[in-house]
């Protein structure tokens, strides 16, 4: 292969790889800047070019004035509860209708798959969804923002063709030896399509973790809001009195120091945080599952 | 359905060639046919009980919804039954020069994505697909991934940072050859090419894995058979690899194009601001504003109806094209 590499075929290939390395840039420097004004002495934040990806001088200051803020505080431990209790109900019951609608004899099995891509195909809008919730009594109620797409139509059919693939004589001889349909789906089923669950898990988690506009729209109650939605009042709303407010500065010693370009920074990078978290796992099971997926079509 | 759901739809397209009748199916039929009802009852009850649960959800936040959606044809009263009045609402908006700069806006920036950044991830595709050394390749693939996940909260929030007129990266580099701070947030001229850009380096990326998954299915056999013939790069770009994701490219171009009254919702909402609201506010923010904030309950139904009716007869459309042209369909 190497003999055969004429020069222009390597000027090729240097621009290529430099074209995707420009792309990686573009796409984590702005991250990496602002993670380092966050960390940065904040009297140096002012003169920091936007290049910079390191911090100038270091301190804590913004992180800790960030996890002790009675918002911030709050919406984090709203964001936790909302994702881990919506994701919880989401996994369970959309495994459950999967493994309904998997089993190819299931009467009624084609009505109920148009009944669920019905929903995908005509929505009626945010208003109706608005009064549904309303009247339910949800308002201003975690149930609102859990309960929404507590089944994902997508996700149900992802589940449904994966299961689909469970081998037929395993479910028979699961069902031989007496196990019935909720224990072939855990011993047999299930087992057997962890990538499938897992990925599928990872997505209802991030859609909880970044949903801000059903809380925005259904939880009036600023005590209720989660992260994103305390992160959209400071940064793009430009709330900036409800961050570094009159209390604020007079809890925080020296917090009238910390710049509100460093205080904006670190907000998005701890709401960015849990993502970086689980992003390995997303890396590992999602590309995973659709390479083999590819290299069997 | 918002944006990012496309991706999934296209890797649910990839595994739509699962055999129908997989294992398991193969009982006699009219053996089944045969069996009591009772046995029936009691073989299915467990599935319906699992059903029941997800049905319920969908009928009480899905389809109770689309009951709802009546509203556009009453006047709301907070108290007592709304009144009907027909298409009235429907007149009002069709009859506001508002709708019609949101519908513009609407189409404006649906086909711009579709013309600057649908192209994008297949050509970083190829360019990965060229990358010898795997270690490298992985560092690009998961970096150029990572945007994909975060929320429309979040990269605002990246975009106003490096936007900004005095402190921002890009400002500072066009100063680099002399340009003067231009605020790009709050320009009328350059906001909706923010809205193109914002798209790209959120999506680029990630879309390129549906178009490398189909690259990697490419029997290789091809490529040897090409360099044989003495086919360099270039050539086996054009004559194999594009061939072989034609398909995949065409599914996703239909969806795209299904998902045109989508403008994105959580990206616009994100971005605007007073200054430039007229130049990107789409039908779905239009919606929210004057429903949700101003109270216009009815008007905004409309509104919402009538992009729920016309994305219907798109993605319906683009689900039937799919079809006929790979086999696979949108869902």
């Amino acid at each position: 292969m190497r003999t055969n590499t004429t020069r222009f075929e390597r000027i090729e290939q240097t621009i290529i790889v430099s074209a995707l390395l420009l792309m990686v840039v573009v796409t984590v420097q702005p991250v990496l800047h602002l993670l380092a004004i966050s960390l940065s002495d904040p009297a140096e934040v002012p003169g920091m070019s936007g290049l910079a990806v390191l911090p100038d001088g270091f301190s804590l200051d913004v992180w800790r004035l960030l996890i002790t803020h009675p918002n911030v505080l709050r919406g984090l431990l709203n964001s936790v509860f909302i994702t881990v209790s919506g994701t919880i109900l989401n996994v369970v019951f959309t495994a459950l209708m999967a493994w309904a609608l998997s089993r190819p004899r299931l009467p009624g099995r084609r009505v109920l798959i148009v009944f669920v891509l019905v929903t995908i195909v005509f929505e009626p809008g945010l208003i109706p969804d608005y009064f549904v919730v309303r009247e339910l009594g949800l308002l201003n109620s975690y149930w609102s923002v859990i309960l929404f797409k507590m089944v994902n139509a997508w996700y149900l059919i992802i589940l449904i063709r994966f299961f689909e693939e469970v081998p037929g004589e395993l479910l028979e001889a699961a069902e031989l030896d007496g196990a019935n349909a909720f224990q072939t789906l855990w011993r047999v089923v299930l087992p057997l399509t962890r990538p499938a669950l897992a990925t599928i898990t990872l997505f209802y988690l991030v859609y909880h973790w970044n949903d801000f506009l059903r809380p925005m729209i259904y939880l009036n109650d600023q005590a209720m809001q989660p992260l994103q939605v305390v992160l959209r009042q400071f940064v793009v709303e430009g709330d900036k009195a409800g961050m570094v407010g009159v209390q604020a500065m007079n809890t925080y010693e020296g917090a009238s120091q910390i710049n509100v370009r460093a205080l904006e920074a670190g907000m998005i990078m701890l709401t960015i945080a849990p993502i970086l978290a689980v992003y390995p796992l997303i890396l590992r099971f999602f590309t995973k599952g659709t390479m083999s997926g590819a290299l069997k079509g | 359905m918002s944006l990012d759901e496309k991706s999934v739809a296209a890797v649910a397209s990839r595994f739509g060639n699962v055999p129908k009748d997989a294992p398991g199916a193969e009982f006699d039929e009219r053996a089944v046919r045969r069996m009591q009802r009772g046995v029936k009852v009691r073989t299915w009850l467990p599935y319906y009980l699992m059903l029941a649960p997800g049905v319920l959800y969908f009928l009480v936040f899905h389809y109770y919804p689309i009951y709802l959606a009546k509203l556009a044809f009453e006047d709301f009263r907070i108290f007592g039954d709304n009144l009907w009045v027909g298409l009235k609402h429907f007149g009002v908006l069709f009859g506001s020069p508002v709708f019609y700069q949101v519908l513009a806006n609407t189409l404006i920036i649906s086909g711009m994505k579709i013309l600057f950044v649908f192209p994008v991830p297949i050509v970083v595709a190829l360019f990965i697909n060229e990358v010898r050394n795997s270690n490298l390749r992985r560092f690009i693939q998961s970096a150029i991934y990572l945007p994909h996940f975060l929320s429309w909260v979040v990269i605002a929030g990246i975009f106003i940072a490096a936007l900004s007129p005095s402190s921002g990266v890009v400002n500072e580099i066009t100063g680099w050859f002399g340009l003067a701070p231009k605020g790009f947030m709050t320009d009328s001229g350059s906001i909706r090419w923010v809205v193109v850009f914002s798209e790209m380096w959120r999506s680029a990326g990630w879309d390129s894995l549906l178009y490398f998954a189909a690259i990697m299915a490419i029997d290789p056999q091809l490529y040897d058979a090409a360099e044989m013939d003495g086919a360099n790069r270039w050539h086996k770009i054009w004559h194999v690899t594009l061939p072989g994701i034609a398909p995949t490219i065409a599914t996703l171009f239909i969806l795209n194009v299904g998902l045109f009254m989508n403008a994105g919702f959580d990206q616009i909402i994100n971005l605007s601001n007073d200054a430039i609201r007229d130049q990107i506010d789409i039908i779905d923010t239009y919606v929210y504003r004057i429903g949700l904030q101003s109270g216009q309950f009815s008007l905004a139904t409309a509104a919402g109806l009538f992009k729920g009716v016309i994305g219907m007869a798109l993605i319906v459309a683009a689900h039937t094209i799919s079809k006929r042209l790979t086999g696979k369909g949108v869902w």
